[in-house]
């Protein structure tokens, strides 16, 4: 009886309707998903807002205006976590006979507002800049732009430069020739058409009072369709509140929330060691201008104590050679000066001082006492307070240099290391990742004139030697020695001190299907910030 | 006679005033520019890029930093008001995009506060002695002790990260795609956490001001004339009695609101309220001269203007004042 009525379920047309309704069922959900496989909004925040409009002459000239013009235009090359990839061009090659890079671009590109792109656009942005200077882009290491065919470009150099595909090809944003022919003051040039590019998403709206910036997806972009409808930028005073309430799914965050955001299931990724802390010393006064005063102070701040009691361990000593231990450059043999106040006492006697009644130095019956101002500058272009000014006070003193801390506002600071007003200054910078061309804006006192960021250092002729002569050499193994030897100068000369590089995050929601990453040697020219336009093309 | 005394005044008043503002608008030429640090420095010290001394005389040029006083005076009379360096947008455009917010936030703080502050003054004074009385005079001196700061990183975490009944940030949703009494909804709701921090920070004085100057009032011979009479009680306590006390409250409602323009910087900055205060603070993070300009000119005329103005509020609230005159 059982087994008729088996046969009789199973003959049963309504079996097989209910079959077809359960694949039915089945295929609905997979198509309703396939449709719902692009995200309509990601939110990213930062506790700034405003970092200017996205198109190259009006953004902030700092890393994250550079990243929010950086979705709007392409450049001929770009980077991901492994290094160049192709982006407006598709191959590119060094002819060193002529001394040029030819470039072969993508056919089939469109701007924004659907002209197509050719390399009349690469040779017209090249000269234009040459006109009214991209400050990003060295252009005075380019000599000479050819036209070759429509979509082949030759750029000559002016010299040998090796950091031409970092500086040149992976930094310069392409603009429209058809749009920015006739501009005359692209800075104050205000036109929805300004922010015409080839990028994968198109500029909708910038609130300067909120600091709010909207984009739109360019479904033609050419290396894909964007993963996510909207882009949105808001200013929040609180990125790790915004990630954990849903108003953001990408944030910048302190490394003491880690762990707490990844309970929470939110993802948090640390970029390599790009950014760092450092002291800048006056070394054209006395004492400063001794290389082995400079040594003694090395040997007398203790890096690890800074991490461990301002920044709460996150975070790793800095080379005292400047190039990152994470950079491909990095040289192991670069001296060091590991905390040795014995070294310090030893040094500062060897030049005459003598421990005073006060447990101080003196020199002639005058108090060895410096001047030190510290303010708060932290990677990505945000401001903590922190405590690096006291404990490195407190260092100073117990080896019996008497400090007179002063803490300032960030420009104020800025404003003296620039004019030489200052004995010793609490600074940071970053581009530790990037190409080493870096090393000249951080020493060469020519190239950085009114830099707050570089020793402007020409004591040393060979260094000096090495730092501009490494930039012309496109051997890339005699490039590396060079660089090896200008950390080795770098260090016993000490000019100013690197101190450490503090730990820098990002978290994100990975609900949304986005898979954030840093970029290998920084965006551009280094920008250590983990939003990659890539991350938003399959 | 006496007309021409009072013309005689005035006409001393304005004359004043003109001079006042004259000076105000020296000040905010040459104050600024007391800052150390400037535009192309503070703008690019923290860049990744580093200009070479021929690209920084060619920004400087640019940005023309060294204006004097007489062609700042000559464009500010020509309504010329100069543009951000770091927008290249013109300063009256920012200024009045921002505004708006500082006045919904500010505006509604000062006027919540003053009506919240002046009727709770005058119901507990009328109630004096009471549980009432004793209650709120000690709450609100410890609410008064309480920096913004504290109750705004309080009020956040509490009802932001933890409850999550109230946005942490913002004026509005960013871009959000809703219809307009949507929105309206939706700036209430950030609104609230900004709103309750500053009506926190400033009905305390306001309620104290007023219970003690009603608590002077009530004592008044014409009081006890009126209870007499045997007029209605809510009818002595406002038409009679509280209206003396207005006076005070208003002289502390100008002077506050004279300083509406960065009043709630604080709040502004843990809530990342727009305003005129973060326009201030930014501008001067980056030297941004001709937006600190403007604002200082802006805030330092409207202190000018809020002062005259209280001399005729004066008058219409205390006849006594206008006679004198």
């Amino acid at each position: 009886m059982n087994h008729m009525r088996k046969e009789y379920i199973f003959r049963s047309k309504w079996l097989w309707i209910l079959i077809a309704l359960g694949n039915f069922l089945l295929i609905i959900p997979w198509s309703s998903h396939a449709q719902e496989k692009r995200v309509h909004e990601i939110i990213i925040a930062d506790s700034k807002g405003d970092w200017g409009y996205p198109n190259p002459f009006r953004h902030y000239p700092r890393g994250p205006g550079y990243v929010r013009m950086s979705w709007v235009f392409d450049t001929l090359v770009w980077k991901d976590q492994d290094g160049f990839i192709p982006a407006l061009a598709r191959k590119w090659a060094y002819d060193s006979q002529n001394q040029a890079f030819v470039f072969d671009l993508q056919e089939g590109v469109t701007w924004h507002d659907g002209t197509p792109f050719t390399a009349e656009d690469v040779a017209f942005t090249i000269q234009y800049y040459m006109k009214h200077p991209y400050q990003w882009v060295p252009m005075d290491a380019i000599a000479d732009v050819n036209v070759i065919g429509s979509y082949r470009v030759k750029i000559t150099l002016a010299r040998p430069f090796a950091a031409f595909l970092t500086y040149v090809g992976g930094t310069m944003p392409i603009i429209p020739k058809h749009i920015w022919e006739n501009v005359e003051d692209p800075k104050k040039y205000d036109d929805p058409k300004v922010y015409i590019g080839t990028g994968p998403y198109r500029f909708m709206d910038f609130d300067k009072a909120k600091g709010n910036y909207l984009y739109e997806a360019f479904d033609q972009y050419y290396q894909g369709v964007p993963k996510v409808e909207r882009l949105i930028y808001v200013k929040t005073g609180n990125p790790m509140i915004s990630l954990n309430t849903g108003k953001a799914d990408l944030v910048n965050i302190e490394p003491e929330m880690a762990e707490g955001l990844e309970r929470k299931g939110m993802k948090v990724i640390k970029d390599a060691r790009g950014w760092n802390k450092k002291l800048m010393i006056n070394h054209r006064i006395e004492p400063f201008c001794h290389k082995e005063f400079r040594q003694a102070l090395a040997y007398a701040i203790d890096q690890q104590e800074l991490i461990d009691k301002a920044h709460l361990g996150f975070g790793s000593p800095a080379s005292h050679g400047l190039v990152s231990p994470d950079h491909e450059y990095y040289n192991p043999n670069t001296p060091t000066y590991p905390h040795d106040p014995e070294k310090v006492r030893e040094i500062l006697q060897s030049m005459g001082y003598v421990s005073g009644p006060s447990g101080y130095f003196e020199k002639n019956g005058k108090p060895l006492q410096v001047e030190l101002l510290a303010s708060n500058i932290t990677a990505a272009g945000s401001s903590v307070p922190d405590r690096d000014g006291e404990i490195m006070k407190k260092q100073l003193q117990a080896v019996g240099i008497q400090v007179d801390l002063i803490n300032m506002e960030q420009a104020t600071t800025d404003g003296r290391v620039k004019k030489w007003e200052f004995q010793m200054a609490i600074s940071g910078h970053g581009g530790l990742l990037g190409d080493a061309m870096v090393l000249g804006s951080l020493i060469d006192p020519d190239a950085s004139a009114g830099s707050v960021n570089s020793a402007r250092y020409g004591a040393n002729q060979r260094l000096l030697d090495l730092v501009r002569a490494q930039v012309r050499e496109m051997d890339e193994e005699k490039r590396k020695a060079m660089v090896y030897e200008c950390q080795e100068i770098y260090a016993d000369e000490i000019p100013a001190i690197p101190l450490y590089y503090p730990d820098s995050m990002s978290a994100y929601n990975p609900q949304k299907g986005v898979n954030w990453f840093y970029t290998k040697g920084g965006l551009a020219i280094g920008v250590p910030i983990a939003q990659n336009k890539m991350a938003l093309i399959d | 006679m006496k007309r021409k005394k009072i013309f005689k005044t005035q006409l001393g008043i304005a004359a004043t005033f003109c001079l006042a503002a004259i000076l105000m608008i020296y000040v905010s030429y040459a104050l600024p520019r007391f800052l150390p640090g400037d535009f192309v420095t503070a703008m690019y010290a923290g860049s990744e890029v580093t200009l070479s001394p021929e690209q920084e005389a060619d920004l400087r040029n640019y940005f023309n930093e060294n204006q004097g006083f007489g062609e700042y005076l000559f464009k500010l009379l020509r309504l010329d008001w100069g543009y951000s360096y770091a927008f290249f947008t013109p300063v009256s455009v920012l200024f009045f995009e921002a505004l708006p917010w500082t006045l919904l936030l500010l505006g509604s703080a000062y006027l919540l506060s003053f009506g919240i502050g002046f009727i709770l003054g005058v119901e507990t004074a009328w109630r004096r002695k009471g549980p009432w009385e004793k209650g709120l005079v000690g709450g609100m001196m410890v609410l008064e002790g309480i920096p913004e700061m504290i109750t705004g990183v309080v009020l956040l975490l509490v009802f932001a990260f933890h409850l999550g009944w109230f946005p942490a940030a913002g004026a509005d949703t960013a871009y959000a795609e809703i219809y307009f009494w949507e929105w309206i909804l939706d700036v209430g709701h950030h609104l609230t956490l900004p709103l309750v921090t500053l009506l926190i920070a400033y009905i305390p004085g306001n309620f104290l001001l007023a219970r003690n100057s009603m608590s002077m009032v009530i004592k008044a011979p014409f009081i006890i004339t009126a209870r007499a009479k045997g007029l209605p009680p809510r009818r002595i306590r406002y038409a009679h009695a509280a209206r003396n006390v207005l006076l005070p409250l208003m002289t502390r409602f100008g002077l506050r609101f004279a300083f509406m323009v960065t009043g709630a910087l604080i709040v502004e900055r843990i809530y990342a309220y727009p305003g005129v205060g973060t326009l201030l603070f930014n501008a001067i993070q980056v030297r941004d001269l001709p937006v600190i300009q403007w604002v200082v000119l802006v805030s330092s005329l409207m202190v000018l203007l809020i002062i005259l103005s209280l001399e005729w509020v004066y008058r219409f609230i205390d006849p006594r004042i206008g006679q004198a005159g």
